[in-house]
């Protein structure tokens, strides 16, 4: 199996625990269009094509519903729920 | 640095990310294929091949076999190998220049024949990794390099409707669907049936997949979204055109 080398950035917020995995994401921002609660910007941090990367704006925001990841062609965006 | 990216099994992580434009449809198709690969387990019987174009760059995008082929030539060489091979599970990958210029003699035959096999299309209306000129599918009064005033269809015809072209020639036993990225899960199923009728040897498959190209459209997110869910649905309807399954019921 391979290891997982890729940079990424942790955002935690109230309902979920976002990663967006920088060493995959491509900057294209398909993802902030479709978040229901439109709570993703773009990042400080870069992608891997030294474009703006996408986070949660703060910590109320994000619902955990998945969207995001749902609809990354390149599945940069991990959510894990929290109970 | 634990975490991994929630990839579907079936895709080669070494090759990520992989080489599609940032917003580029073939990734959300891919990830519907990969996942119905998974949830299938056929991982190691199946036969991918991918034609010319921007899908050519899937050549590594599974931990599978595959192949890349001619332009628009997929088809015949994935009937070879069902033919030789019919334990495997061959499944066809091209753009709409692969299956509707260069290759539709070949995927009309294949059709009509009722070859055991998954065609899988991406329809962006254009032609991508050329440089975005004219495609069959480009939309009436759609602006491409090609067509700098937008596409006459007094000049150069209507879209191809592929998905309703082959069902008008197939037997009762094909699957025949049309898909989009803006709704993954449904394009997920989609590919699962159309994977399950290849396993079950009922007959030929195919499913056309709605594809963004943010590159040639010169689009930024709101607008490929945009274009993908009204301009391109309201000529290219999406839904089951040939179900097998739903006849007997």
């Amino acid at each position: 199996m391979t290891t997982s080398a890729y940079k990424m950035k942790e955002v935690d917020t109230k309902k979920a625990l976002f990663t967006i995995f920088t060493g995959i994401c491509k900057g294209c921002g398909l993802c902030m269009e479709k978040c229901p609660a439109k709570t993703l910007v773009w990042s400080k941090t870069l992608g891997v094509y030294g474009t703006p990367a996408v986070e949660p704006k703060d910590a109320e925001g994000c619902t955990g519903c998945g969207m995001c990841a749902t609809v990354c062609p390149d599945c940069a965006i991990l959510i894990e729920r929290k109970k | 640095m634990s975490k991994v990216p929630n990839m579907p099994k079936s895709w080669r992580e070494e090759t990520k990310p992989h080489k599609f434009c940032p917003g580029c449809g073939h990734g959300l198709i891919l990830k519907a294929l990969g996942e119905a690969i998974d949830e299938l387990g056929i991982q190691d019987r199946v036969v991918f091949g991918c034609d010319i174009g921007c899908s050519l760059l899937s050549w590594d995008f599974f931990n599978v076999d595959a192949v890349q082929t001619h332009h628009g030539r997929t088809t015949p060489v994935m009937t070879g190998i069902k033919r030789a091979r019919p334990d495997r599970i061959c499944i066809a990958y091209m753009g709409d220049g692969g299956g509707y210029a260069i290759g539709s003699g070949h995927l009309v035959n294949a059709a009509a024949r009722n070859e055991k096999l998954t065609v899988i299309l991406a329809n962006n209306c254009n032609y991508g990794m050329t440089g975005g000129q004219m495609a069959p599918t480009s939309l009436p009064h759609m602006k491409t390099e090609t067509t700098p005033y937008g596409r006459d269809p007094e000049v150069t015809g209507y879209p191809t409707q592929g998905p309703e072209m082959v069902a008008a020639i197939t037997r009762e036993s094909a699957y025949v669907a049309r898909g989009t990225v803006a709704n993954v899960r449904q394009l997920k199923n989609y590919i699962k049936k159309a994977l399950q009728n290849q396993i079950d040897g009922t007959g030929f498959s195919f499913v056309e997949a709605l594809s963004g190209c943010p590159t040639n459209w010169s689009t930024n997110a709101k607008d490929t979204w945009a274009f993908i869910e009204k301009g391109m649905t309201e000529y290219f309807k999406v839904g089951e055109i040939k179900d097998p399954a739903k006849k007997e019921a």
